[in-house]
């Protein structure tokens, strides 16, 4: 589907899949407002996203089929859209996070490697 | 994928305003007042948490825009997904596939051929302006579809009087022979009033209509067709201002009519004014003489009804005025469209509409039937998938998918049989219905393809994915193991397909059976004249042979005919085949004096020999002789409905009758013989009362050459015919060269047009039911194995197998049969004005139907049956 120009909020927005995920994994369902308060409270505000990119984020999560919606109550008693994981979700959780420690596991190691290291290993 | 995006863009459109679309707002709302009541907490003010709030959250619009492309574009890709799956899906399973594809591409091609005939006949309009104002006005009680014909002085009275016609035109018909330097020729011409185009909103191509000082002055001007500019013109524009020489004097083109500008029944070469007529003079004062068929244009909003309820109004104050003999008895108005296409071939088109519809449902129940049956062996897949994550309406998608992707392809490849079919139709299609021609594939035609392909996808889809999510909205993955005998809801809605499809099918068989027994009766009439081994053929002496020579010019052409080796007898008849209704006053002597009135009558002159050669036998009297001659006293032969009519249990021979009241002048006949009635309106028609004079009596221009021939093929005797008449007269045009069996064809195309259409329809429909039995009980038996197994193993006899087999598919087939006959009973009282000489109750035809339906569906149900008996008990046990 791509044009370039979405490449980089592809990137970013694997991420965000994954945070949301891990979010209503551990926490159950919870609305739109609560899953951004969380991703910023855990992340210490190190991450700081525009909150209005999740939704688009949490639609396109739906329509894949990994979270459900529904509509109720919330702690002030308004109404407000919960969302939840479903066993679709937890199994994409799964692989988006042995995927996520694969890669960054790869990346420490590189990270890790001296410039000498690196020029040992290839002499 | 500019694509995408343009329907991404259009999609989003559909969505904007709506339920999302508000739930979108309020689940922002939410979130920003959360956020702004969490600002408040840690300290800010109003305005600074407001602020806070929406910079965090970011720019609103441009996310609410990507959240709606999202929305959008999901359907768009998923839908591209249910396709691509769908195609993958159908190439797998390529018997499926290609059975369904080329049963549905038939049903859909055919039913697509017969809109495009329907759209042409009946449902595109008129080339005329707003032609539902224009009418026909006939002189007759209205509804018993006579075509009198007014006076022109009655047509005035019509114009004075009516106020819901913004005007009336008059129009006649006339055969004229056209010279040039080629030699002599028949056209036909048609006599108008100057407002006949006007009032039909055709302008002339080139050059101008007729004004109304053409007609008051009598001006020798014609308007040419297109047809006529193009072959003898060339389509040159030299052709305004020439001249022709029409019936031997010259007349002036004026202006050309565009092509297709012919009002159907009326296709003419050459206009000319009203006024043209040798008897105008008499014509225009009389009410008696000259006929004309006229055409109104209704006011605007003034309905054919208002109309009709008007002129009768006015026939009855003008009928008052008359003396009872010379009343007109009401005028009937008619839409020119159903003047045009009459009510019977209406009804016969929507018939045939309705048939091949009911095709197209038995193909389609066939289809979902044997998808079903392919779904049950589905099931563990759409369980997995269900498993996996996929939601309810997600499988309910991609079945559809599959289902209207297959309907499409049939769609196309029955759009291109269709365009195949339309050729057909238009080539071997009844003459005489008209605009025919016209049926093309347009884009409405092209539309109703696409419809009924779309409407047989999801209804093929429907049942399938219905008994997927019967039980709890989940598909279970038990239904699709071996120890279930195959899903029972899925059996039920196959068995009620059967039904339906029993029903349809018998519905079809009664409506052919009914319409072969009319073709039966019709085709077992007496026309009253032996048809076989005679040419006929029209000749025309207008312009070449003055009237005052004509009786020894038609004797002579008699007389070199009938000397040809191969020619039985010869004979000459003004007409033979007519359309005419004149109801022109007459006066008889009878019994109880002189009397007078209106008669539905036909008048013609026959020569000498013309009944022996129609083979018509003489009831009582002579024929005409040698005796009688110009000069003689006026003489007659009329048919037994006018004698029966007339004279009612008495000898009509010696009797008197003449044209017009009693004090008219007209000349006195005497009935000197009475003929067999002839059917001259096709054999459907009854006789109308028929009068002959001699030809001798009335030698006019143009007559009927009829031969008998000993020939068994009449046309090889043409040319011999033609050498012997020019023998006479070199010039002398000759044409319409035909055959009697031929002519008397034509009035039997749309009949046979029409049961031989509903025939293939009705044996395409039982084929379908008896292909869909079969497999139903074919399939049940597959799955039933075990349960036989089980049934032989503790003591049923192979009988009683094949029994219970065979007995599953009567009780099915009865079923449709008796649904299909209630069904079949409606329908025929619908259509019993298309039947002839049988009731749409026809007790033999009912019965034949359903004796033969029933016998197809017990061999159907034989073979599968055979098989039930040949399981072999412990094998099948085994086996499962």
């Amino acid at each position: 589907m791509g044009s370039r120009r979405t490449d980089k909020a592809d990137v970013l927005q694997g991420t965000l899949i994954l945070l949301v995920l891990r979010t209503l994994a551990a926490l159950g369902p919870l609305h739109g407002y609560g899953i951004a308060r969380r991703i910023e409270q855990i992340s210490k505000d190190l991450l700081r996203l525009n909150q209005g990119t999740l939704y688009p984020a949490l639609l396109r999560m739906e329509q894949e089929g990994w979270i459900a919606s529904k509509w109720g109550a919330s702690e002030q008693n308004r109404k407000a859209k919960f969302y939840s994981i479903t066993a679709a979700g937890r199994r994409r959780l799964a692989k988006e996070t042995a995927e996520w420690k694969r890669m960054s596991s790869t990346i420490d190691r590189f990270l890790g490697f001296e410039p000498e290291n690196l020029a040992g290993e290839r002499g | 994928m500019s694509w995408a995006r343009a329907a991404t863009a259009r999609l989003s459109g559909l969505f904007r305003r709506t339920r999302l679309e508000r739930e979108l707002d309020d689940e922002v709302r939410f979130h920003l007042d959360m956020q702004i009541e969490d600002n408040l907490k840690a300290g800010m003010n109003q305005s600074e948490a407001r602020l806070a709030a929406l910079r965090s959250f970011g720019a609103i619009e441009p996310m609410k825009e990507r959240y709606r492309e999202r929305r959008a574009f999901a359907l768009v890709e998923t839908t591209a997904q249910d396709i691509r799956y769908a195609v993958r899906t159908l190439r797998k399973s390529l018997t499926f596939t290609t059975t369904a594809v080329a049963t549905l591409a038939l049903a859909i091609g055919a039913n697509t051929a017969m809109f495009s005939v329907v759209n042409a006949v009946l449902l595109r309009q008129l080339p005329y302006r707003a032609p539902e104002q224009l009418a026909m006005l006939w002189t007759g009680m209205p509804g018993q579809n006579l075509q009198g014909r007014p006076a022109y002085q009655t047509v005035e009275e019509w114009r004075r009087r009516s106020k819901s016609f913004a005007d009336l035109a008059v129009v006649d018909g006339v055969s004229m022979t056209l010279t040039d330097s080629d030699g002599a020729e028949k056209i036909s011409g048609v006599r108008i009033s100057p407002n006949f185009f006007p009032l039909l909103g055709i302008q002339p191509l080139q050059g101008r209509s007729f004004s109304a000082e053409d007609a008051d002055e009598r001006r020798r001007v014609v308007l040419i067709s297109h047809a006529f500019w193009q072959t003898r013109f060339g389509g040159s524009a030299d052709a305004i201002g020439a001249s022709i020489i029409l019936d031997g004097r010259p007349s002036q083109i004026i202006g050309i009519l565009p092509a297709g500008s012919n009002v159907p029944g009326f296709g003419a070469d050459v206009w000319e004014p009203h006024t043209l007529f040798a008897d105008w003079d008499t014509r225009r004062v009389s009410r008696n003489a000259g006929s004309w068929i006229v055409f109104g244009r209704l006011r605007p909003n003034v309905t054919v009804d208002r109309a009709q309820s008007e002129m009768s109004a006015i026939a009855r104050v003008l009928d008052e005025e008359l003396p009872a003999a010379e009343r007109n008895r009401g005028i009937s108005v008619v839409p020119l469209s159903l003047y045009v296409v009459g009510s019977r071939s209406r009804l016969a088109l929507w018939m045939l509409t309705g048939a091949v519809f009911c095709v197209l449902l038995i193909a389609a129940a066939n289809i979902a039937s044997l998808s079903l049956a392919r779904g049950v062996g589905r099931a563990r897949e759409m369980a997995i998938r269900a498993a996996l994550g996929a939601s309810p309406l997600r499988i309910v998608r991609q079945l559809l998918a599959e289902s209207v992707t297959l309907a499409a392809i049939s769609g196309v490849l029955g759009s291109l049989l269709a365009f195949a079919l339309i050729r057909l139709i238009r080539a071997f299609g009844p003459d005489d219905l008209a605009r025919l021609n016209e049926a093309s594939l347009d884009l409405r035609v092209l539309g109703w393809a696409l419809g009924i392909s779309l409407v047989t996808g999801i209804l093929v889809g429907l049942a399938p994915a219905f008994t997927t999510f019967r039980r709890n909205g989940r598909p279970s993955g038990e239904e699709g193991g071996r120890s279930v005998s195959g899903g029972l809801a899925s059996r039920r809605i196959r068995r009620a397909l059967v039904v339906g499809e029993f029903a349809l099918a018998i519905v079809l068989m009664a409506g052919a059976g009914l319409l072969i027994r009319s073709w039966w009766r019709v085709e077992g009439i007496d026309p009253g004249f032996r048809p076989e081994r005679v040419l006929l053929m029209n000749i025309t002496t207008n312009a070449l042979v003055a009237p005052a020579r004509r009786v020894n010019f038609y004797a002579d052409v008699l007389e070199q005919v009938e000397s040809l080796h191969g020619v039985e007898s010869a004979g000459m008849i003004g007409d033979l085949f007519i359309s005419g209704d004149a109801e022109p006053i007459v006066t008889t002597e009878g019994d109880g004096g002189i009397t007078s009135g209106r008669l539905r009558l036909r008048l013609d002159e026959v020569s000498e020999r013309l009944f022996a050669t129609l083979g018509t036998p003489l009831h009582r009297g002579r024929f005409f002789s040698a005796t009688d001659g110009p000069d003689s006293p006026p003489v007659a032969i009329v048919n037994d409905a006018m004698a029966r009519h007339l004279w009612p249990g008495r000898d009509p021979v010696g009797r008197r009758i003449k044209f017009g009241p009693q004090d008219s002048n007209q000349p006195w006949f005497t009935v000197v013989g009475v003929v067999g009635d002839m059917r001259r309106q096709g054999l459907e028609t009854e006789p109308i009362p028929q009068l002959f004079q001699p030809l001798t009596q009335n030698p006019s221009g143009n007559e009927i050459l009829l031969v008998r021939t000993s020939a068994n093929n009449p046309l090889a005797m043409v040319g011999t015919v033609q050498a012997a008449v020019r023998r006479v007269e070199r010039n002398l045009p000759l044409y319409s060269v035909t055959t009697l069996e031929d002519s008397l064809g034509i009035y039997l195309a749309q009949r046979r047009f029409l049961t031989s259409l509903l025939i293939g329809f009705s044996l395409i429909a039982l084929l379908m039911a008896a292909i869909g039995i079969y497999g139903l009980i074919f399939y049940s038996v597959a799955a039933r194995t075990r349960e036989l197994g089980i049934r032989m193993a503790i003591g049923a006899q192979a009988g009683d197998i094949f029994r219970m087999i065979v007995g599953e598919g009567l009780q099915l087939s009865l079923t449709g049969l008796a649904i299909g006959i209630v069904g079949a009973l409606l329908v025929g009282r619908a259509g019993s004005s298309l039947l002839f000489g049988v009731t749409a109750t026809d007790p033999l035809t009912f019965a034949t139907v359903a004796l033969l339906l029933t016998a197809v569906a017990t061999a159907a149900c034989y073979f599968p049956a055979r098989r039930a008996m040949k399981i072999e008990p412990v094998v099948a046990l085994r086996h499962t």
